[in-house]
């Protein structure tokens, strides 16, 4: 990943005091140590307690309902303790950025929606703005528009799977469904929009595909008005719940230094209490015309970087996509939806990164042309890839249970990782 | 009506003999004097039919119990499933199976002939023995404690003078078998399932049973069908809630170790499919893995029967009196059975609101919060009854203090719901002073 | 043992026991509320969801305004369309236009490029077969060539002809069949 010249220096993470982290906890094979809870040694055990115990080693995954899709991992137990967690990925592994290196510029753009199928619009964005940037040209106002406001729609349709699932990774069934009844109402909207549902292929180089149809604008402004109803009886339901805080209060903390060192991005680093988001730090689009806050993890139920302010950062975070969208749509004009472009598309020669406030982090593109039509490199810096690696230290010293918490709250989509 | 005589004469013979021995003699008396029998005993020589000897006459008797228990726990078991599955449909804004039979009522039975005809695998590392006997174990279980539970006035297998201690003993027999699943699959997630059952059940018993003292001490009795005869004054509504305000928050008690007796949700950690994919059975298919289903809705229903005959007056209801002979008892057999199906829908409607317990936040549910809840009830009951009540039987008291109770049940509903009507947590919660330090966000 | 101890921010044990029957009933009054609602699903088979305009289902050609160029076939970028047909002068005798649905991912970047806008996704979606060569789809709805271009073709063949027998004759007869058809 090499930043271009241009990239501003990270404000947020840069202030921070940031230990060099990570160092001792892992023993030359990249297995962890125990750290959080350290088991007894086995003499010593056997000292204590008079009998003879053996951690066991259990596969959880790749055919596992908490996973998340295809993630294996293989833990060490001590009875209910997980002593050490190693993940094992690649089952689903497409070649999509070497696929990028032989097709044309845009016929690249399905194929990254299909990297994080939950936010396609969004790696749809990511992967336009990284040729526009080698492109240098401007984009219509009302096709950023319209980019912004399916971007948002597009996180709060992730983030409801992440609340819904989250549910049912604890053992509450009925928060799925009723996420799932207001996303499936963000996709009948993209499905008006661009004729899709999962694999939009919508934002495109120079603007997006096609403009809105009529009526679908005000359709969004009441889907935002009705979700903030629906909004608050998800924290009823679920935030609140008292046996959910105590699933996930204390759960998987996970500490700044741990956070920044493992490159951790998205609500799995504002969980852990660092305002850092792109839509910020590096405003893209018209980011910076938009009101909005950055939820942070609180510590309001435990500590701060637990399961719970991860999952409390997502909740937040979809009351302020609402708000960015209800922007948008006050702000947008008439006009062009598509930037002027040759049907054979041949990007100038250099190399650019932009990386785009994912759902689950920074999504980053780094592309070099040489001036062709197809690109001579691509290459993909995802967020799910990251945060996934800060699983070897964050598990150790949980419970059985709590692995399936901790896997939850850092919101992985297999699909990214493996790419 | 065949099968309610048979009952009513099995309730009657019960206290005399074995269950169900008289009216076993007559059918083995009938049987001998049919044609068929005296044919078949011409054919061979004899004069008539052979008086069959004791033991046969007990085998039967006992067969046929068996099979009437069987019969109606599972129609109870499948139509819980079908409630379950449509419950949590709407609950969860679907319909829920809806193609086989009307409103999907027949979807159990298809999955019941499905799951008969699927191939029964046995793992090859299994303990075979010890594989094949656990469901045989555990449905045993659910079997026998019906034979104590009281469904109408004379109609009861047994009527045994510790009812309640017969059946939580038996109920716990169901947790060996399902350790002896877990352990005999040979499967990590299995053996996982099987020790958290063992340490779930074991530690819920306390509270069960402390739950299940305020109703004996209340009504004086550890005999069910006492209990719930002594529900039936004010024609029928003076059910035990009714009669001692401990009552109620006992009952609450009650049906939460219920809820972990018989593993369900938020209890259900020795089947969470979230964790552990199935539990303990996640080896079985087939018929075997049907019954340790149809064992978990029997669990239920009979939880809640207990819960019902303890609590909620039993087969009582008000007005019910009015009724005579075979009517009166068939109206109490429905009466009881649709309370515990309100029951059994009062627990699918938690199971579908609440997430899942960690092992150890079960482990303190029961001994830091429902243990201690448990003693003071029983503590608090006993002392209203000899203090407040100064040990009068109910009937005998000053008509304030008879009303006192349903007055202050009704109470504590209408402040509860409210409290409730337009109640988000953020700003009910804590009335008990909550002393909660300062967030210490980092922000940058 | 060392147990991970995992104790919430105590607040008193009475307001913990409170916390956790209240929140509960508030949890259960809001299933309760969707119990008496309608459901949201729909009955697939009977009952169909509205299927919008721009809807990226299978395609659908307009043969009689395709022009054999190729653009939909290069935009694919997984090579599913795969087109044949030859060329009697203008005219065009087609004998496969045919799209892999193994391969298709309704991505809609072979509409675009299209000159003529013949090309284009529809509302059918249901993709089920027993065999999987069975979803390489043919969206030809003629084979060979249609009845008007016959008819011009021939009109232009017997005006060459005509033409080839008297040299000085004027293009007159081949200039309506000349004219082209899609503007």
């Amino acid at each position: 990943m090499v930043p271009s010249s241009e990239t501003p220096a990270r404000g947020a993470a840069a202030t921070l005091p940031v230990k060099p982290a990570g160092q001792g906890d892992y023993d030359e094979d990249f297995n962890l140590k125990p750290k959080f809870a350290t088991p007894l040694a086995r003499n010593e055990r056997e000292m204590v307690m008079d009998v003879r115990t053996q951690d066991m080693e259990m596969n959880m995954g790749p055919q596992h309902p908490s996973t998340h899709g295809v993630l294996r991992l293989l833990l060490r137990v001590d009875g209910e303790i997980v002593t050490g967690a190693v993940p094992y990925i690649g089952y689903i592994h497409r070649c999509a950025e070497k696929i990028g290196e032989s097709v044309e510029w845009i016929q690249y753009l399905p194929y990254t929606d299909r990297y994080d199928y939950l936010a396609a619009m969004n790696n749809n964005l990511g992967y336009s703005m990284a040729v526009e940037k080698l492109l240098g040209i401007e984009i219509p106002e009302r096709a950023m528009y319209i980019r912004t406001i399916c971007a948002e729609l597009n996180r709060i349709g992730s983030h409801l799977i992440a609340f819904g699932t989250y549910g049912l990774d604890l053992g509450a069934f009925t928060p799925f469904f009723y996420s799932f009844r207001e996303r499936e109402w963000i996709l009948s909207l993209f499905e008006k929009i661009c004729g899709a549902r999962l694999t939009y292929s919508y934002i495109r180089i120079g603007g997006v595909f096609n403009d809105s149809p009529p009526g679908w604008l005000e359709e969004v402004a009441a889907f935002c008005n009705d979700f903030e109803e629906k909004w608050k009886e998800y924290n009823d339901l679920l935030s609140e719940n008292s046996i959910f805080v105590s699933r996930t209060a204390n759960v998987g903390v996970i500490s700044v230094e741990d956070a920044l060192a493992f490159g951790l991005t998205g609500p799995c680093l504002r969980g852990s209490g660092i305002a850092y988001d792109l839509r910020k730090a590096q405003p893209y689009e018209l980011y910076n015309k938009f009101e909005f806050d950055i939820p942070v993890g609180s510590g309001r139920k435990g500590t701060v970087g637990d399961c719970w302010d991860r999952y409390d950062v997502r909740m937040q975070e979809m009351r302020e996509s609402v708000k960015i969208v209800r922007q948008c749509l006050a702000g947008i004009q008439e006009g062009p939806t598509l930037a002027k472009l040759s049907a054979a598309l041949r990007v100038p020669a250099g190399h650019a990164y932009v990386g785009i406030e994912n759902p689950r982090g920074e999504l980053g593109h780094f592309v070099i042309s040489g001036g062709d039509k197809k690109a001579i490199r691509l290459r993909v810096r995802g967020p799910s890839f990251c945060n996934l690696s800060i699983l070897p230290k964050a598990l150790p010293g949980t419970m059985l249970a709590d692995a399936v918490a901790v896997i939850g709250s850092i919101d992985i989509v297999l699909g990214e990782v493996d790419r | 009506m065949i099968s309610l005589h048979v009952m009513e004469s099995i309730g009657g013979q019960a206290r005399r003999a074995a269950p169900g021995t008289n009216w076993t003699i007559d059918l083995i008396e009938w049987a001998r004097k049919c044609s068929l029998s005296k044919w078949l005993a011409n054919a061979a020589g004899y004069e008539e039919a052979p008086v069959p000897p004791d033991w046969i006459v007990a085998a039967v008797g006992a067969g046929i119990a068996v099979g009437l228990v069987l019969a109606f726990i599972s129609v109870v078991a499948m139509f819980s499933i079908w409630l379950e599955r449509r419950v949590a449909g709407r609950i969860q804004s679907r319909i829920g199976p809806n193609r086989v039979g009307p409103f999907g009522l027949l979807q159990s039975l298809a999955d019941g002939v499905k799951l008969l005809l699927k191939e029964d695998i046995i793992p090859s590392g299994a303990d075979r023995s010890l594989f094949i006997l656990a469901p045989a174990l555990v449905m045993a279980s659910a079997l026998g404690m019906f034979a104590a539970l009281p469904m109408a006035a004379g109609a009861g297998f047994t009527d045994l003078n510790l009812g309640i201690i017969f059946i939580i003993a038996v109920s716990s027999l169901a947790t060996i078998g399902v350790i002896m699943a877990g352990w005999s699959s040979n499967n990590k997630w299995a053996l996982y399932g099987a020790m958290r059952e063992a340490a779930q059940v074991v530690s819920y018993e306390i509270p069960l049973g402390l739950s299940l003292l305020v109703p004996a001490v209340v009504a004086g009795s550890m005999n069910l069908r006492e209990i719930t005869e002594s529900q039936s004054s004010w024609s029928g509504a003076c059910w035990l809630i009714f009669q001692n305000p401990i009552c109620l928050p006992a009952f609450v008690l009650y049906f939460v170790a219920a809820l972990a007796e018989t593993k369900r949700a938020p209890f259900d950690l020795p089947e969470s499919e979230s964790e552990l994919v199935a539990g303990f059975h996640v080896e079985y298919s087939g018929i075997r893995f049907s019954f340790f289903f149809l064992e978990e809705y029997g669990a239920m229903f009979i939880m809640s029967a207990l819960g019902v005959a303890l609590f909620l007056g039993g087969w009582n209801f008000p007005g019910i009196d009015v009724l005579h002979g075979g009517w009166l008892v068939a109206t109490q057999l429905l009466v009881f059975v649709i309370k515990s199906l309100c029951m059994i829908l009062l627990m699918i409607w938690v199971r579908w609101t609440l997430p899942r317990l960690r092992v150890d936040q079960v482990m303190v549910m029961s001994y830091k919060y429902l243990t201690p809840i448990g003693l003071g009830l029983v503590v608090a009951s006993a002392g209203w009854e000899v203090l407040v009540a100064g040990g009068l039987p109910f009937n005998d008291r000053p008509f304030w203090m008879q009303a006192a109770t349903p007055a202050l049940v009704v109470f504590v509903c209408l402040l509860l719901g409210w409290m409730l009507r337009k109640q988000s947590v953020d700003s009910a919660a804590a009335p008990f002073a909550a002393r909660s330090s300062a967030p210490g966000a980092i922000q940058t | 043992m060392v147990a991970p101890t995992h104790t919430l921010k105590s607040s008193g044990w009475f307001n913990e026991v409170w916390l956790g029957f209240w929140t509960a009933l508030v949890g259960m009054r809001i299933t309760l509320k969707y119990f008496f609602k309608k459901p949201e699903t729909v009955q697939y088979p009977e009952e169909r969801m509205p299927i919008p305009d721009r809807y990226r289902g299978i395609h659908y050609l307009e043969q009689e305004k395709c022009i054999y160029c190729f653009m939909c076939a290069r935009a694919c970028p997984v090579d599913c369309i795969s087109m044949e047909a030859v060329r009697h002068g203008k005219e065009l005798e087609w004998v496969s236009f045919t799209v892999d649905y193994n391969r298709c991912m309704f991505c809609e970047l072979c509409t675009y490029p299209c000159p003529k806008d013949c090309i284009h996704e529809g509302k059918e979606f249901a993709l089920v077969t027993y065999d999987r060569r069975d979803l390489v789809l043919d969206l030809l709805s003629w084979k060979g060539m249609s009845a008007e271009a016959k008819q011009r073709f021939e009109a232009a063949e017997a005006a060459k002809a005509s033409g080839a027998a008297a040299k000085d004759a004027p293009k007159a007869g081949a200039a309506p069949a000349d004219a082209p058809e899609h503007s």
